[in-house]
């Protein structure tokens, strides 16, 4: 920690208006920075982990990738565990954005926090019913990354509507569309559908939150 | 309204005002981590502190959190109002100039 502002002549007034009206855009700046800064993180590990985990699948099954196979049972673990690391690593993430901070906002981000693997699961038994009851592989296949989409489109949504957030409004409608899109190409194209449109719009806007950051930073 | 309110019109008042400010309205905020956001020292902190105090601006309340005392720093509506006239001030006072 810097000594730099223990400076006593801190104390006299800020000599001009403008200053002072800068110095309080830089406050208010360096703290929802200093708040945002593990969002574009979080982005990027869902990011890669869709990308990744979803070309993996679409490697694995017949009629998919051209280029080169991978056992599906081994794409179905690297696909799991890409989920289940990234999940972890925004959990903790999500736990350290509003550290310190007690009070109402605390409340929003905790119902957010913990709608997150409650919608997951939520999603994940209602495919298993559906398997359960009859649904074929192939079905399963179109349906459980179309239903997951949905549930992590929806996410964003109200993720935008509590921090009045466009980039997450625009993320969520794109993961909507992807989930919506995917299962029309039948299988195994909508799994290189979800890497691609899903993925990429997490990966992208990941990115275009840490640039925007990164320039209120200079600013 | 050209009297800029001198509370608030030192630099690291006008710093630690804004970040408070910046929270949600309600918001507590422990004393360590608005040492970490503003890059203070402590006792420099809890001197300017002490005038917003005063000033029934903010409210420092001291709890435990399990056994571990625990400091949380807030800012009252009387300080949010205190600081939404005072930038008010300064973009009077600015378009005076202009």
């Amino acid at each position: 920690m810097t000594d730099q502002h223990t400076d006593p002549d801190l104390d006299e007034a800020p000599p001009s208006a403008d200053e002072a009206l800068a110095l309080i855009r830089q406050q208010q700046t360096a703290l929802e920075r200093d708040q945002l800064s593990g969002i574009p993180w979080m982005l990027g590990v869902w990011g890669v982990a869709w990308s990744v985990g979803f070309l993996a699948l679409w490697s694995g099954y017949d009629g998919g990738n051209p280029w080169f196979r991978i056992p599906l049972p081994i794409a179905a673990i690297v696909f799991a565990a890409l989920l289940i690391g990234s999940a972890v690593v925004s959990a903790v993430i999500g736990m350290r954005l509003n550290r310190g901070v007690r009070g109402p906002s605390n409340f929003s981000g905790a119902v957010y926090g913990i709608a997150w693997p409650i919608v997951a699961l939520s999603a994940y038994l209602i495919g298993v019913a559906l398997a359960v009851n009859g649904m074929d592989r192939t079905m399963q296949s179109l349906f459980f990354p179309a239903i997951y989409a949905l549930v992590a489109g929806c996410m964003y949504i109200m993720g935008a509507a509590i921090w009045r957030s466009i980039d997450q409004l625009v993320l969520g409608i794109i993961l909507i569309v992807a989930g919506t899109v995917a299962p029309f190409f039948g299988a195994p194209t909508n799994n290189l559908v979800m890497a691609l449109v899903g993925g990429g719009a997490l990966l992208i806007s990941g990115l275009v939150m840490h640039l925007n950051l990164r320039r209120r930073r200079r600013a | 309204m050209t009297e800029l309110d001198p509370v608030i019109h030192a630099a690291a008042r006008l710093r630690i005002t804004a970040t408070l400010a910046g929270l949600t309205e309600g918001d507590r905020i422990t004393f360590p981590r608005l040492q970490e956001l503003l890059d203070m020292t402590a006792g420099n902190l809890s001197t300017h502190l002490r005038k917003l105090e005063d000033a029934e601006y903010v409210v420092v309340e001291k709890t435990h959190q399990g056994r571990t005392p625990t400091t949380f720093v807030s800012l009252t509506r009387r300080g949010r109002r205190a600081f939404e006239d005072y930038t008010e001030t300064l973009r009077h006072l600015l378009g005076e100039k202009s």
